[in-house]
């Protein structure tokens, strides 16, 4: 220690300071991704004779996986759910809420305030409200609300299940692309604006033609962002529909969780987790990549 | 000419008109989506006739929220959520701030690797950890209460240091993985504003002879603490909000914490108390909406890391 120099002992200290965080980190999040693949391999369970000795049975849950009827059915809600909340419906009312607040209106912090308010609950309360919402019956809110236009009470839950569940994260996030978006606009030169006004450009030609493609980077950190949190959902479902009824909600979280903990495939659900976390790393790397993030 | 430039201003005013209303127009509609589902909750906390439906009161009571506290149950979910999210919340900042130091400060060949390696695990979906995550936990857990049987004979001081440092079921397990959890996001915070405070002002506090520990606590930590308001801010929204963490890690009662206590409590489908229930929601609600309003300023400046608060 003594014979080290200033440099060297500094050197040292940054990696002590490192070490409690990436302990942690290695030993919750990292091991246990890399762990998944292994499990994936073998056919271990939460009970019976596997529990006790699991084996290594090669890649035949990842044939299982894919001739699964669930499994795609899974995926293709998980699609259908990120591209429904985060793509349009978080996205079009966050960017419209961003439009809309760049003009001179009043009230402007409350308007933010109350956008951001869903944002803030927490995922077992979101659900405890929005059963609310969806109560069936002539009482339940959405029903009444409904009313007005002459339209039927609905059992939203059962009806419409993915509908539902996309109105509910589309509202929690709004908030989010609402503040990134801000930022973007805020960034645009505004003598821009004025150089095409006095062009002539039209309100439609300047959006087009200036906003959005200026917007471009912002938009594409947004839909990077809201799709790989989108695609890591599980609370928020869970409290709602628990991915029923008939797995018509059961997003690849979901599904993970019900193959491991209630069906008691440990295996199984490994391989399931080892895909989302393919494509979760696949899109963390393409946008590390064209991003080049500053760090 | 002056004819023309009339017209041109009175279009400009028409048009900013209409563009005014039109924004008004969203942003109350938008406004109303997010407030709506609000009403009920907050109504039927204060509602002695609460039900599943929306309503207005015909009297006001407290007694919801008295009983939440005086009940045995309610008071014990709070306090547990307060203990596990804000020690989490505590330890995250105390490694977050270490790691975010060094991770600015160094140029070791490590640092560039480690910093896409934090974007990547903060992208990690929780969901498909569960399995191996619950595997880890597992195996803490049988080594830590095998420790603790070496400790002492006592059965009674066992069950208790267990219910402590306990992996599954007990608080240690969830207080570090939910610490573990919030890492990635606050550690990116904590070297954003390291990065901004100038490495001369340490400099100049070691040529005046201060040790690397007194730089810290005297320069450092003043300079760095709207960065540990926000990474802490951040940590504890997410961590307070989490279901999948207890829903994985919890099954004795004594345990609950808000979101599992509440979780349960509704599925007991013959007897809902919505009076209990929704004052509950409101007091679990609350401090993530505080903690949120402090927490906006600063949601702009974290996006960079991929990471949302």
């Amino acid at each position: 220690m003594i014979n080290m120099t200033y440099e060297a002992r500094r050197q040292l200290g940054y990696r002590i300071m490192m070490a409690p965080a990436l302990l942690l980190m290695a030993a919750f999040i990292v091991f246990p991704a890399f762990y998944a693949f292994s499990l994936s391999l073998t056919d271990d369970a939460l009970l019976g004779f596997a529990a006790q000795e699991s084996s290594f049975v090669g890649l035949r849950n990842f044939s299982r996986l894919f001739g699964d009827p669930l499994f795609w059915n899974s995926l293709k809600v998980t699609l259908i759910f990120v591209i429904g909340s985060a793509v349009i419906g978080q996205f079009v009312l966050g960017f419209l809420s961003a439009l809309a607040l760049q003009r001179q209106v009043r009230y402007k912090s409350i308007f933010n305030a109350i956008i951001c308010l869903p944002n803030a609950v927490p995922e077992m309360v979101v659900g405890f409200l929005w059963i609310s919402m969806f109560a069936s019956g002539e009482y339940g809110t959405l029903n009444r609300l409904v009313a007005w236009f002459g339209v039927d009470p609905q059992q939203w839950l059962y009806t419409f299940p993915l509908l539902s569940i996309i109105i509910v994260n589309t509202w929690r996030g709004i908030a989010f692309a609402m503040i990134l978006l801000t930022s973007g606009l805020a960034s645009i030169p505004k003598d821009i604006y004025e150089a095409a006004r006095v062009d002539g450009a039209t309100d439609n030609q300047i959006f087009w033609r200036i906003t959005v493609p200026m917007m471009m980077p912002t938009i594409f950190l947004y839909m990077f962002i809201s799709t790989v949190t989108t695609f890591a959902i599980f609370g928020l479902v869970y409290t709602l529909s628990r991915g029923g009824p008939a797995n018509s909600t059961e997003i690849l979280g979901i599904y993970i969780y019900n193959q491991s903990f209630t069906a008691f495939q440990l295996g199984y659900g490994a391989a399931v987790a080892v895909v989302s976390l393919v494509v979760s790393m696949i899109l963390g790397v393409i946008y590390v990549r064209a991003l080049k993030v500053e760090v | 000419m002056v004819a023309v430039v009339r017209a041109a201003a009175g279009d400009v005013t028409v048009r900013e008109y209409t563009s005014q209303r039109r924004a008004y127009l969203t942003l109350v509609l938008i406004s109303l989506f997010c407030l709506i589902p609000f009403f009920w909750v907050v109504l039927a906390a204060f509602d002695p006739r609460a039900s599943q439906f929306l309503q207005v009161p015909q009297d006001i009571t407290f007694e919801h929220f008295r009983k939440v506290f005086a009940d045995e149950s309610g008071m014990r979910w709070v306090l547990n959520s307060v203990v596990i999210v804000g020690s989490a919340t505590l330890l995250t900042l105390l490694f977050a701030g270490f790691g975010g130091y060094a991770l600015s400060r160094t140029q070791a060949w490590w640092k560039r690797p480690l910093l896409y390696a934090i974007i990547l695990v903060r992208i990690v979906p929780p969901p498909a950890l569960i399995v191996p995550v619950y595997k880890v936990m597992l195996f803490l857990n049988e080594w830590i209460n095998g420790v603790i049987n070496q400790l002492t004979d006592n059965v009674e001081m066992q069950q208790q240091l267990s219910r402590m440092f306990s992996f599954i079921d007990g608080y240690l397990g969830l207080i570090l993985i939910h610490c573990a959890m919030q890492l990635p996001l606050a550690i990116w915070i904590m070297k954003t504003f390291f990065d901004a405070i100038p490495k001369d002002y340490e400099e100049a506090a070691a040529l005046d002879g201060a040790s690397q520990w007194q730089t810290v606590r005297h320069v450092l930590l003043p300079l760095a603490l709207p960065g540990f308001a926000a990474a802490g801010l951040f940590a504890f929204i997410n961590a307070w909000g989490d279901f999948l963490m207890p829903l994985m890690f919890t099954s004795s009662p004594e345990l609950q914490t808000l979101p599992l206590g509440m979780f349960r409590a509704f599925l007991r489908v013959d007897a809902i108390d919505y009076g209990f229930l929704t004052a509950l929601a409101v007091i679990y609600t609350l401090p993530a909406v505080i903690a949120f309003a402090f927490a906006r300023k600063f949601l702009t400046q974290t996006f960079s890391g991929g990471v949302k608060g």
